[in-house]
């Protein structure tokens, strides 16, 4: 295959994945389609798609890292993380509504995230990572796969994004806790339905932004201040149910909620 | 001697040989009657009896079966109670022979130290909050003298609640210091992670897991008592260990507590 209609394959795959999230309908993994991108490949499908979404008016307002946890990495047979962008159109008011319409089958998960006071990029020490930090706050996040029955290759998810969907954020505060091991409860309607520590994201959550620093240099790219990211879940995902009161507590960090509809 | 008192003696004695072999026994759930906590309870007796005799001293009691995906994988809604012994307890950073525990696992508790008794009725969280002198660490390295594991809530309840030792970190603190619900959990085998948590895993917070247990001993007539070291129950999932291992857990505002597993047979 030459190069240019290589190129025009990804823009094909790009407006695919980004169809299939802007009108929330699955599609067939690419890998099943008979698609074999290299990882490489698989980021530019994701900036391409990207790319379409801000055409479309929406801004980007930071970055999601996944895999950040060792046994989720193991399971996928991979050696790092994976990250994508978040969109303001992703927000969820923070104890406000959402609708199950929005997506085809997410899942939500409870996170930690940043709020940078200056920009990163590229390999960072954990001090200097720690010291970009505005901000801390309890989040959850929307994750919501658009290929059919939640089953992907590493490629397949990046291309789409790494199923970033949706988040929402508790109250930020300054960021002078110990984040290292942090009960997180995150409750269905009062329920506790999943139990863990921040120390599941990559042991401290401060590593997924170092590593999101350099994610994004290698990519050639910076997080320029007043970014978000969100460091990794510390809990399996679960799926979301109609009419849920969601919420995560988070051990010195407080809460952050949302309700289905 | 009814066949019911006879299979509670043979179920017993199989886990007594199970201890003395080293070698695992069958499941003893089918000499019990069918789903029988009763029976269960009464083998466990039987063999804490005898071990009394035998000068073991009892220094606290454990909480099993705390969370809610391992009692709906027994099928049960409510914990199991076993007894500690002083025999079984092990230091902090020490190390543990192969042979000691019985296809041992480990999972990270926290541990109750109580300086007064809990004998009255239908105990509260304040009584127990009252008697608490103060929580430390702890990693209870549980076994089970049934073959592979394959227990059924009759199994465990009758070996002593799967009991293996128990190690003690040594940094107490006080209940007004924590926030048993929310406190974060991390299990560690050489700095790799293996198992996280909180304090919510443990029957919504541990310190119920502790009312259960200060309840259930009042109404079986040997309240807990002043000194008596309470385990409260895992804060995340257990994970088996290997010769070699060395196994650190972490609980938020608590403290660390470690231990490890003999390479070689001594």
């Amino acid at each position: 295959m030459s190069l240019a209609n290589n190129e025009l394959n990804l823009h094909a795959l790009a407006e695919l994945v980004d169809n299939a999230a802007h009108k929330a309908q699955a599609i067939a993994q690419l890998s099943a389609q008979g698609e074999s991108l290299s990882l490489e490949q698989a980021y530019k499908v994701q900036d391409l798609s990207v790319a379409r979404r801000i055409s479309r008016g929406e801004k980007q307002v930071g970055i999601k890292m996944g895999f950040t946890s060792r046994a989720k990495m193991i399971q996928m047979g991979v050696e790092d993380m994976i990250w994508g962008p978040l969109t303001d159109q992703m927000f969820i008011e923070e104890g406000g509504e959402v609708s199950l319409e929005r997506f085809i089958h997410p899942r939500v998960e409870p996170e930690i995230a940043f709020l940078l006071n200056k920009p990163l990029s590229g390999n960072v020490t954990l001090a200097e990572a720690m010291a970009a930090v505005e901000a801390v706050a309890p989040a959850l996040e929307v994750i919501d796969s658009r290929y059919d029955n939640f089953k992907f290759s590493l490629e397949d998810v990046v291309a789409d994004n790494c199923s970033s969907s949706g988040f929402t954020i508790g109250a930020w505060q300054a960021p002078d806790a110990n984040l290292a091991n942090l009960g997180m409860v995150m409750e269905f309607d009062g329920k506790a339905v999943q139990i863990g520590s921040s120390a599941a994201i990559l042991g401290n959550p401060y590593r997924s932004l170092a590593a999101a620093a350099r994610v994004a240099g290698e990519a050639g790219k910076t997080l320029p201040a007043g970014s978000i990211v969100l460091a990794g879940a510390s809990t399996a995902a679960q799926a979301m149910t109609p009419n849920t009161h969601v919420r995560l507590v988070c051990e010195g960090l407080g809460v952050a909620e949302f309700n289905i509809k | 001697m009814t066949d019911l008192t006879k299979n509670i003696e043979q179920a017993a004695a199989q886990i007594r040989q199970a201890y003395a072999s080293g070698q695992p026994a069958q499941p003893i759930r089918d000499l019990l009657p069918q789903d029988s906590i009763e029976a269960a309870y009464a083998v466990q007796k039987l063999n804490s009896d005898i071990w009394a005799e035998q000068g073991r001293r009892v220094v606290g009691v454990k909480a099993g079966l705390t969370s809610k995906s391992v009692q709906n994988q027994l099928g049960v809604d409510q914990p199991d109670f076993g007894l500690l012994y002083a025999d079984t307890f092990v230091c902090d950073g020490d190390e543990v022979a192969l042979d000691a525990v019985l296809q041992p696992k480990v999972e990270a508790e926290v541990a109750l130290v109580l300086k007064a008794d809990i004998d009255v009725a239908n105990p509260t969280v304040v009584d127990v909050i009252s008697a608490v002198d103060y929580a430390l660490p702890a990693i209870e390295i549980v076994g089970s003298r049934i073959a592979n594991w394959d227990i059924s809530i009759v199994d465990t309840i009758a070996d002593n609640a799967s009991c293996g030792l128990f190690v003690l970190g040594c940094t107490p603190k006080k209940l007004t210091d924590l926030d048993l619900r929310l406190c974060g959990m991390v299990m560690e085998r050489r700095g790799e992670q293996i198992s996280s948590g909180a304090g919510q895993a443990c029957l919504g917070n541990p310190l119920n897991a502790a009312v259960w247990l200060a309840k259930t001993f009042v109404e079986n007539g040997t309240p807990l008592r002043k000194g008596d070291i309470i385990l409260t129950g895992a804060l995340g999932p257990m994970v088996q260990v290997a010769p070699g291992d060395t196994i650190e857990a972490r609980i938020s505002g608590l403290g660390s507590v470690n231990v490890s597993f003999a390479k070689e047979q001594a």
